[in-house]
């Protein structure tokens, strides 16, 4: 067992990879009942061409398969695994994300009942065909309820704006049509290649004694088979910088227009250091143009073009990335015009003053402490951050020594206009 | 759980020493009686008050000095609880040792002292162009629930429900009572509320209990003020409409959108309180629950369903996300999981697992500083020394004849359902 002091966020880090090569990270925080517990696997809805285990030819498989079989994890022989959790007085969820599957839970009593639950259901597959299609109805009314939510269609239609190859841009649910092809043999084959304990984590934080967890994973684990670890090829097409629709609308029934920009990212094929710097880099890049003590915001506000649903954010993981930048709108067309202008005027005379790169690393470095008050912040963020090969407690460190150039690179990294597009959803009553 | 000290009559500081957290968590919450034209004033008010102050004159200048102090977060918000209006100033800051600054909190009060007390006038009065704005963006809150189908229906199922009582009221209130708001009234708003309203002042974190009294004694010099009146529990939960009523409204959607509201005589001051919170929790509070097990897992019909107890106003209320041309299959289903309650068809298994989840839940809710506030907040108006164990204990009693005797007091009052254009035609 490793263990690993952070001075300057006065935490410790209990980490050890078994021999089945699980990777097992303990953080005990002082003060909290709950114990809040990941198990996650590096597979998301990207992964839909594949190697199999055991065969050397990469199959595509069905749009929304990682998500199906996340929902299908809970359903066993003997019933519903929620079941077991309520009774141990475990609340259980679940996640899939474009890269990651997740299961959770969070609990003030059992914490081994409930961590043994957790590690046997996930590891223990059960799937039927009777099963599989049951669960296509549940899907198709989740999926549903995803087509009527404005800010849902407007991120991911951005999204399918910027990219013309990449998987990112189909929506991780797949369709209601794509779920109907999915068979039991498939999650199977998606299981057995991406739930080996090599390819996955977990972390526990909150309420825990790492001295006795993690004998206590490590004989859960001893006690059942594994195949040998193996290297998962996965395939992905080739993806151009420009983006593939430079403007689209949709018309729903809204009361106000919202518009979404998209930025593509042309630096992704990066992870660890340089994927830290270069995110957070971007992050920053984003509060100097768009942050409600920019220029831009107090401008947009003012002029009414902008309201309390102003967000912005930057996403990246190995592959791709995008920045966006999103608000309702009564004039989207000249909010369209300021987002953008404002992206152009950095380019070509733009600079950002030491003063203000101190301001806002100060502001990044609080909001990152702040938001180590969070189990669920730091065991989903430490796995994501895992899996592209960063450490979670670099970020302040890392803030700390970023340049210009690093702020100046991330914004080169989104500054070209090829890589830029629009979104825009009309109330019904105001398209023709 | 906190250490309480009167300041003045009516204002109550609540303080809570903890090294839990990484930062400092300040509430400062203003009650008064709920009243659609009053919500509205206060809704703009809090907005006006969180854009800029006599120090800091513009947004602008104010998220600066907030950026220098480590990012430390500012904010208001207008909500309603019961008969109550509230609007809340919070502000949260990193504690000085994890960032090498130096104080940090004490700035933050300064802050706080100006937010509250030093408003942006010119010439006496709010600045009228802060003033539109805000109002504007009030205006487009309360707009944009529209555009939240599961939210809207949720609304549009109380209004039908109780129509004109704090149950279905705004924390906003209406686009008509902002557009008639004028400079004069929200200055007479915000007087009255520093004035008049009932003040409970928030603080959790690692800080010395003493000089932090001391110092907010010292910025804070609120007046005393009388204790503010209360609706009767009869004004709060409204009226029984009599006939069930069965509403169908249509929009551009695909989903449809079924909101059920039962009453119940059982709220948050009656003895049977926490019967109810279990009788819930079998009936639709839980993945384990029987709407969850029964409508979802068994019959495919749902991704989400569920019910929630909304004790002020005796409420009960079901939602899920279905087919609409299965609105009659779904109203029947989950009937039939009511039923079973009333004829006391509850495991023991049931029974264990809400009562352990419902635990879990309040002990949960320690575990952030927001939650240690929000829900003290709201349980100390029944009990002053309120603690988790006392409500699990309550829980822990609840039999099976007693969640039976509950359900039997669960009436149906409404279905609602808002569904697409082309989803179904009319009976």
């Amino acid at each position: 067992m490793n263990k690993i002091q952070f001075d300057n966020i006065q935490e410790t880090l209990y980490t050890k990879t078994l021999s089945n090569g699980l990777t097992v990270y303990i953080l005990p925080k002082r003060g909290f009942s709950k114990t809040f517990v990941t198990f996650t696997t590096k597979y998301g809805s990207i992964d839909r061409m594949f190697e199999p285990r055991g065969k050397s030819e990469v199959v595509t498989v069905p749009d929304g398969i990682a998500h199906f079989l996340e929902h299908k994890m809970f359903e066993k022989e003997d019933g519903d695994v929620f079941q077991k959790f309520s009774v141990n007085g475990a609340s259980a969820n679940a996640f899939t994300s474009f890269t990651r599957t997740a299961y959770l839970f969070s609990a003030t009593d059992k914490l081994y009942e409930n961590t043994e639950v957790l590690l046997d259901f996930v590891q223990e597959p059960y799937f039927t065909e009777k099963t599989v299609e049951k669960e296509k109805g549940i899907i198709a009314q989740e999926i549903t309820m995803y087509d009527d939510q404005p800010d849902w269609r407007l991120y991911f239609g951005t999204i399918e704006n910027m990219f013309h190859e990449h998987p990112v841009k189909i929506d991780i649910a797949g369709t209601v049509e794509s779920i109907q092809h999915i068979t039991a043999d498939h999650l199977y084959e998606c299981y057995n290649t991406f739930y080996h304990p090599s390819n996955m984590v977990l972390f526990v934080v909150g309420a825990v004694d790492p001295d006795e967890m993690i004998p206590f994973i490590e004989k859960n684990q001893n006690g059942k088979k594994f195949e040998a670890p193996h290297t998962i090829t996965r395939e992905f097409p080739t993806e151009p910088d420009t983006v593939a629709i430079k403007d689209r609308t949709l018309t729903m029934d809204v009361t106000k227009p919202k518009l979404n920009v998209g930025m593509k990212c042309n630096h992704t094929n990066i992870e660890g250091e340089e994927m830290l710097i270069h995110e957070l880099s971007s992050a920053l890049v984003l509060d100097v143009l768009f942050g409600r003590s920019s220029t831009f915001y107090t401008e947009a506000y003012d002029e009414g073009l902008i309201d309390e649903s102003f967000s912005y954010d930057f996403t990246m993981e190995k592959g791709f990335g995008f920045a966006m930048v999103a608000s309702d709108t009564d004039q989207p067309e000249k909010l369209k015009e300021k987002i953008l202008q404002t992206m152009k005027d950095m380019r070509t005379k733009g600079q950002i003053s030491d003063e203000e790169l101190d301001r806002l690393r100060k502001k990044k470095i609080g909001q990152f402490v702040r938001s180590l008050n969070s189990p669920e912040f730091i065991a989903n963020q430490f796995t994501r951050y895992t899996f592209n090969k960063m450490n979670l407690f670099d970020v302040v460190p890392t803030l700390e020594k970023l340049t210009m150039k690093d702020l100046q690179n991330a914004f080169q990294s989104i500054a070209d206009e090829g890589g830029h597009s629009v979104y825009t959803i009309l109330p019904s009553d105001q398209a023709q | 759980m906190f250490n309480k000290v009167e300041l003045q009559e009516g204002v109550s500081l609540y303080i809570r020493q903890s090294d839990q957290f990484k930062t400092i968590n300040f509430s400062v919450k203003w009650k008064t009686c709920l009243d659609e034209s009053k919500s509205a004033h206060r809704a703009v008010l809090a907005n006006v008050l969180q854009d800029s102050n006599s120090r800091y004159k513009t947004q602008s200048e104010l998220r600066k000095a907030l950026d220098e102090l480590y990012g430390t977060i500012i904010y208001t918000d207008a909500a309603k609880r019961g008969d109550t209006h509230m609007v809340s100033l919070y502000a949260e800051c990193v504690n000085d040792e994890f960032v090498n600054g130096d104080g940090v909190v004490d700035q933050v009060l300064e802050l706080l002292r100006a937010v509250i007390f030093e408003p942006n006038f010119v010439n006496g009065q709010f600045d009228e162009s802060i003033v539109g704005r805000e109002k504007r963006s009030v205006k487009e809150r309360i707009r944009s629930l529209y555009d939240d189908k599961t939210r809207y229906a949720q609304k549009r199922m109380l209004e039908l429900l109780r129509p004109n009582s704090p149950a279905s009221a705004s924390s906003n209130g209406t686009e008509q009572s902002i557009d008639a708001l004028t400079s004069e009234q929200l200055l007479e708003a915000y007087n009255k509320m520093i004035q008049e309203d009932e003040i409970d002042i928030y603080v959790v974190g690692d800080i010395d209990i003493n000089s932090i009294t001391e110092k907010i004694q010292k910025l804070f010099p609120f007046q005393a003020r009388p204790a503010r009146k209360r609706m009767t529990p009869e004004q709060m939960t409204g009226k029984d409409v009599g006939k069930v009523k069965h509403i169908r409204e249509k929009q551009e959607m695909k989903q449809g959108k079924l909101h059920i509201g039962f009453s119940t005589p059982i709220t948050l001051q009656h003895p049977d309180f926490a019967k109810m919170q279990v009788t819930n929790g079998v009936f639709g509070g839980f993945a384990h629950s029987k709407l969850f097990m029964n409508v979802r897992e068994k019959e495919s019909m749902a991704y989400y369903v569920s019910s929630s107890f909304a004790s002020h106003y005796g409420l009960v209320y079901v939602m899920a996300g279905i087919d609409a041309n299965l609105e009659e299959k779904a109203v029947q289903l989950i009937q039939e999981q009511l039923d079973e309650l009333r004829n006391g068809n509850v495991t023991e298994l049931e029974l264990e697992q809400t009562k352990a989840l419902l635990s879990n839940g309040i002990k949960s809710a320690f575990d952030s500083p927001r939650g240690q506030i929000e829900v003290f907040d709201q349980f100390k108006e029944l009990d002053e020394h309120f603690t988790a164990e006392k409500l699990i204990a309550g829980w822990e009693a609840v039999t099976k004849e007693e969640i039976q005797k509950m359900a039997s007091n669960i009436k149906l009052e409404i279905i609602y359902l808002l569904s697409g254009k082309e989803a179904l035609t009319d009976e």
